[in-house]
């Protein structure tokens, strides 16, 4: 279906990040980055290059999301989101970072979009529905009962897998942003600052805050059991 | 969110940036050095380390067929709709093209009409200058002296003839 469809030229409802470069940088990251490249024949209408791009990038982009929005049915319709506004803004789109970068700045904002309208809506939280449904109750007696030497050897995949994700959901937004995007997307300080807007010194201060708050909320939890609150 | 007040946020910047290969060579040496002689130094780094690893154990998203699917059919629709829109907006296009083209032809034929009437007077203005001359024309015949008649004139002798015409 989307072969067929024709190469219509209607400007975008909402702005894409848009990026003033010189043909120089343009020609360079397209040189370097061969998803710049598919980009750019998206740009000429090009479906099965959309194809290509979106098999390359949607799990990763789901996985992203999903860590920063706690849950998986969310984040799958975000990234769909994502993905048609990169379709909405390929008119528009000039070579003026790596592709991923130009990506990330897109689910940023409508991943902030959909945090900002959650957080007008109350909510059961992850952490209240686990315990509720018995999944996380009996963790931190588990934990407990664990202790001795090396209690992260001792403890299930599934609960410590949990507990990390308590964790990262007590980062604030920006922090699990930058934290996925180091840790998951493998971004330079550079390439998150552009992503997120932010200066490099101020991706660096932010990164260096979630690392130390990420060891707070996990260290009481392998000492005592004590869960990331 | 954690409210963390570090006591020595440069040193946790500085390690952060150690372990995300973000330092330069110099700031690499001096770290390095450090970590070598200062035990407490290399703890918090292992920490901060031993914390990061752990985000490994976050599980990575297969979306599968379905996603892929209905995904690349919600752009199918998008695009779509763009090509509808393009059609509708296309005659509302025309709509505009023609209504300034008729702006601008009346524009030009009241330009060009002031611009006529300056270089061809209408006749029509000569004829009814002469009105009075015309109509009089047979009487003006029985006379041949210009002067007599102006003296007639002056008498108001054709004063009840203009006054009949109107009439």
């Amino acid at each position: 279906m989307l072969r067929q469809a024709p190469p219509a030229i209607v400007p975008p409802k909402r702005e894409a990040p848009h990026l003033a470069v010189s043909e120089s940088s343009a020609h360079r990251y397209q040189l370097q980055d061969p998803d710049v490249r598919l980009m750019l024949k998206v740009r000429d209408d090009d479906a099965a290059a959309f194809d290509e791009l979106m098999l390359r990038y949607q799990n990763r982009l789901v996985t992203v999301l999903e860590h920063l929005v706690g849950r998986r049915d969310q984040a799958e319709d975000l990234a769909q989101e994502v993905f048609l506004r990169v379709y909405r803004a390929r008119k528009r789109y000039v070579a003026g970072a790596k592709f991923s970068t130009w990506l990330y700045t897109i689910a940023n904002h409508v991943a902030a979009n959909a945090l900002r309208s959650r957080s007008r809506r109350p909510e059961v939280n992850i952490s209240a529905r686990a315990t509720e449904s018995g999944g996380f109750g009996t963790l931190d007696k588990m934990a407990v009962a664990a202790s001795g030497a090396m209690p992260t050897r001792q403890m299930d995949k599934a609960e410590l897998r949990d507990v990390v994700r308590e964790a990262m959901q007590g980062l604030s937004e920006r922090q699990r942003m930058a934290v996925l995007l180091n840790k998951f997307e493998d971004m330079s300080y550079a390439d998150i600052a552009s992503a997120m807007e932010l200066t490099p010194q101020a991706v660096k201060s932010l990164l260096s805050r979630a690392r130390v708050n990420l060891k707070e909320l996990l260290e009481p939890y392998f000492d005592d059991g004590t869960r990331p609150q | 969110m954690t409210k963390h007040e570090s006591a020595q946020p440069e040193i946790d910047d500085e390690l952060t940036a150690y372990l995300d290969g973000e330092l330069d060579a110099a700031s690499v040496r001096r770290v390095e050095d450090r970590l070598a002689r200062d035990p407490t130094y290399r703890g918090q780094l292992q920490k901060l380390e031993r914390t990061w690893d752990l985000l490994d154990r976050l599980p990575r998203a297969d979306v599968g067929e379905k996603f892929t699917k209905s995904t690349l059919e919600m752009v199918a629709v998008a695009a779509a709709k763009e090509a509808e829109e393009v059609n509708l907006a296309l005659p509302k296009l025309q709509q505009r093209q023609r209504l300034a083209g008729v702006i601008a032809m009346v524009a030009a034929l009241a330009v060009g009409y002031v611009i006529g009437r300056r270089a061809w007077p209408d006749p029509n203005e000569a004829l009814l200058r002469d009105l009075p001359v015309i109509e009089n024309i047979d009487l003006f015949y029985q006379v041949e002296d210009v002067d007599f008649l102006r003296a007639l004139d002056r008498e108001h002798l054709f004063e009840d003839a203009e006054g009949d015409n109107a009439s």
